[in-house]
């Protein structure tokens, strides 16, 4: 029988989205029972935006479609878990849509403390009005795990400090991202 | 969304009194203006098409605290269930689905399992030493296969990997009962690995006589059952289910007509596995045996090497001493090619020379077991003469163990021939000489190794390729002498991985006596093709050289020429 939907009480989910050259980007989406075993999986068709959406939207294109147009559809397949995790930090974004925490999971091979930048923090945004850009993150660490969240999120953040404070230090809260890109490689090639 | 676009609107008339002069009539002058374009460019959202894949929690029924996130977050306590250990590995060995299964949710849900380190450490599995990252790959290998040949080189460990496949698949309810199935002398050994890696795995071992074997084969509710060859050829009957079957040293079933294949292929089962460090002993038959077992007509007698090789590749795991154990010591091969004694040499020539007379004599009645009778003399004088006894092989090795004795080290001597370890017990007497073969009771030989282990004056351990080709742990010994040929390069592969396995403490030194323009040499040239053969099936290589040993070959060890048609020989 197949279970229900969001049948598992305490579940985590795992948000990510990956580029492919030739098809565009997939989104994955992978729901955790308390064992750290898969529950539920969805991915998305891939989606090019086009170039209008590319002129338009700006430097805000990625939000919208990380975040928006991906996470929040993804998000929605499943009954809300306890914390989302993504390693995506544009598909923060979808958290205007969802009820759960969302975190930024940064990578554990980048060297360096909490306060450290993420990749995006190099790059130059318009200031006018429309472009402020990405809002800054607050970095903390969770053991090993280095997490992220927009700065003004502080209840997000109470949430999920809450949420984590009984667990072990040691969790990898990043290899779950390995097994999404190994499955929407899967999909993708039996789609084909 | 729709963006719309256009100018800001201009007025519609103007009216401009122009005067020029007194009087004149002024004329309002039309400005009209077209209406505006508005291009609009739709921003369609784009459609986000998801896929879902829903898995059973099979983690439901076990205890930890309950907590709702949705009414009630879970406190520090209960949050302490709710990420377990199972993400908590440095390394990880992922899952791979096998290519047998097809459904896409099916091989979802292999990939998305956590590493294997995390689900064993989930299960609370401990083992009494953290296995090589080969060897998680080689239970990870197993672990979803319902049809997989291990077949690691001797000396990886095939025995512990498993024994962990099988502990996981029963800790998760995949299987309820598994049968094991070994030659007889490695049913202890067997039992005894279950109860260093598997303690908690109750393993039967079937044995006794009949009555009490019928009352083993039928006792619901073990996990375990242990069974030697030669008794399941007895026992096996229709009523047999298991979850899993394995055959540990599955070349016993290499011949497809013969009853042990036969027996294990009629045993109904889920799941097949064979462990084999010798998966191909002398040509391709040998592995279409196995399959015979694993999967029926999955391979075919028309295949060539090269097409086998690649249809065989998702069931096959093979590693070599060389890819996985880059800290392994080496081991050290060298040919030791001597001269007979003068002995030795005229009775060599006598015996050939009669031999091949007869065999002449023999003409088309000919058979191979009379080129055996033959051989088997002929190998005999090159181990000693047997009118005085003198012996080249054993003047070196007497030699050698000088020198190993004095530096406290152990070698062990493989023979064919109980009778050969017994001469040479006798004139080894100086080196403690202990005796593991055929002769030596089964209850016995525990002792022996463990005395040979333990006493510092025992330096040469004299055993029989047939009873300790396979299963014996003898990582102390540096040294490992073939004092004979075997015909078959995987059972002496077999041998020296006695020595040269994990936990050997140095380089391990292989002797392999060659005695020079003797029916050794000719044999060893023979060894050698099968090694290419077996580098053909399991490197990919395309060498299209002829693969079995045929009856030509054999005849023409004595250069005569062959009565019939070609045939396989079995070593």
């Amino acid at each position: 029988m197949e279970p229900k939907k969001g049948s598992s009480e305490t579940t985590l989910g795992f948000l990510s989205v990956t580029e492919h050259p030739q098809f565009g980007l997939f989104g994955g989406y992978l729901v955790l029972n308390a064992f750290g075993r898969p529950l539920e999986f969805h991915c998305t068709a891939p989606l090019k935006p086009n170039r209008a959406q590319e002129i338009l939207y700006g430097p805000t294109l990625e939000e919208f479609i990380f975040g928006e147009q991906i996470g929040r559809t993804l998000i929605e397949q499943s009954g809300p878990p306890l914390i989302v995790f993504t390693d995506r930090r544009p598909a923060l974004a979808a958290r205007q849509y969802v009820s759960p925490p969302l975190a930024l999971v940064l990578s554990p091979s980048v060297a360096g403390g909490g306060t450290q930048s993420t990749d995006d923090d190099e790059k130059i945004y318009r200031i006018d009005a429309a472009h402020e850009g990405r809002p800054r993150l607050a970095h903390f660490r969770y053991g090993r795990n280095r997490l992220a969240l927009p700065e003004r999120a502080d209840e997000d953040r109470r949430l999920i400090v809450e949420r984590l404070s009984g667990v072990d230090e040691s969790f990898d809260l990043f290899e779950p991202f390995g097994r999404i890109y190994e499955a929407i490689e899967e999909a993708r090639q039996a789609a084909r | 969304m729709i963006f719309h676009w256009h100018a800001p609107s201009p007025p519609r008339t103007a009216s401009v009194d122009l005067k020029f002069g007194a009087a004149r009539p002024c004329r309002p002058l039309p400005f009209e203006f077209a209406c505006p374009r508005v291009v609009s460019v739709p921003i369609a959202a784009p459609a986000v098409r998801a896929r879902s894949f829903r898995f059973v929690d099979s983690d439901a029924a076990r205890p930890r605290a309950a907590a709702n996130h949705k009414t009630r977050p879970p406190s520090a306590a209960s949050a302490k269930h709710y990420i377990s250990s199972s993400l908590k590995s440095i390394t990880y060995t992922r899952l791979k689905p096998p290519s047998d299964v097809i459904k896409l949710s099916d091989r979802l849900e292999y990939l998305l399992q956590p590493s294997l380190e995390a689900i064993l450490e989930e299960n609370s599995l401990a083992f009494p030493y953290r296995p090589f990252p080969f060897q998680f790959e080689g239970i990870a290998f197993l672990y979803p296969r319902q049809a997989a040949i291990l077949a690691d080189e001797m000396g990886l460990g095939k025995t512990m990997q498993a024994i962990t496949a099988i502990r996981l698949l029963l800790r998760r309810g995949e299987v309820k009962s598994v049968l094991l199935v070994c030659p007889k002398p490695l049913v202890t050994n067997w039992r005894r690995e279950f109860e260093r890696w598997a303690p908690e795995t109750p393993a039967m071992v079937i044995e006794g006589d009949q009555a009490k074997r019928d009352w083993q084969w039928r006792l619901p509710d073990v996990p375990v059952r242990i069974v030697n060859y030669e008794s399941l050829l007895r026992d096996c009957s229709e009523r047999m289910r298991f979850d899993l079957v394995v055959l540990d040293e599955s070349q016993r079933i290499k011949n497809r007509s013969s009853s042990t294949n036969r027996t294990v292929a009629s045993i109904s089962r889920r799941r097949s596995w064979a462990l084999t460090g010798t998966p191909v002993e002398n040509s391709v038959e040998d592995l279409l045996g196995i399959f015979e077992f694993l999967s029926p007509g999955f391979l075919s007698p028309e295949m060539k090497p090269r097409s086998i090789g690649r249809a065989i590749g998702d069931h096959v795991l093979r590693r070599t001493k060389e890819q996985v154990l880059a800290d392994l010591p080496p081991k050290l091969v060298r040919d030791a090619a001597i001269d007979l004694t003068p002995e030795q040499r005229e009775s060599y020539r006598l015996a050939e020379d009669d031999g091949v007379l007869r065999l002449n004599e023999l003409g088309r009645s000919a058979a191979i077991r009379h080129v055996f009778e033959l051989v088997m003399r002929l190998k005999q004088i090159c181990n000693f003469d047997p009118a005085t006894g003198a012996s080249a092989k054993l003047e070196r090795i007497e030699a050698d163990l000088e020198e190993i004795a004095a530096s406290g080290r152990k070698a062990i001597v493989f023979s064919q021939w109980v009778s050969t370890l017994r001469v040479l017990a006798r004139r080894l007497e100086r080196f403690g000489p202990l005796e593991y073969h055929g002769q030596v009771p089964s209850h016995r030989r525990d002792a022996v190794i463990r005395q040979f282990q333990q006493e510092s004056n025992k330096h040469v351990l004299l055993i029989s390729y047939g009873a300790g080709g396979v299963g014996l742990n003898l990582q102390f010994v540096n040294y490992v002498f073939l004092f004979d040929r075997w015909w078959n390069p995987a059972v002496e592969d077999q041998a020296i991985n006695r020595a040269h396995r994990i936990g050997v403490d140095g380089p391990v030194n292989v002797t392999r006596f060659l005695m020079l323009d003797t029916i050794e040499e000719r044999i060893d040239a023979i060894l050698r093709q099968k090694r290419e053969l077996f580098e053909q099936i399991f490197s990919g290589a395309d060498d299209r050289r002829k693969l079995g040993l045929t009856q030509e070959e054999l005849f023409g060890l004595f250069e005569l020429k062959c009565p019939a048609g070609p045939i396989d020989l079995a070593a």
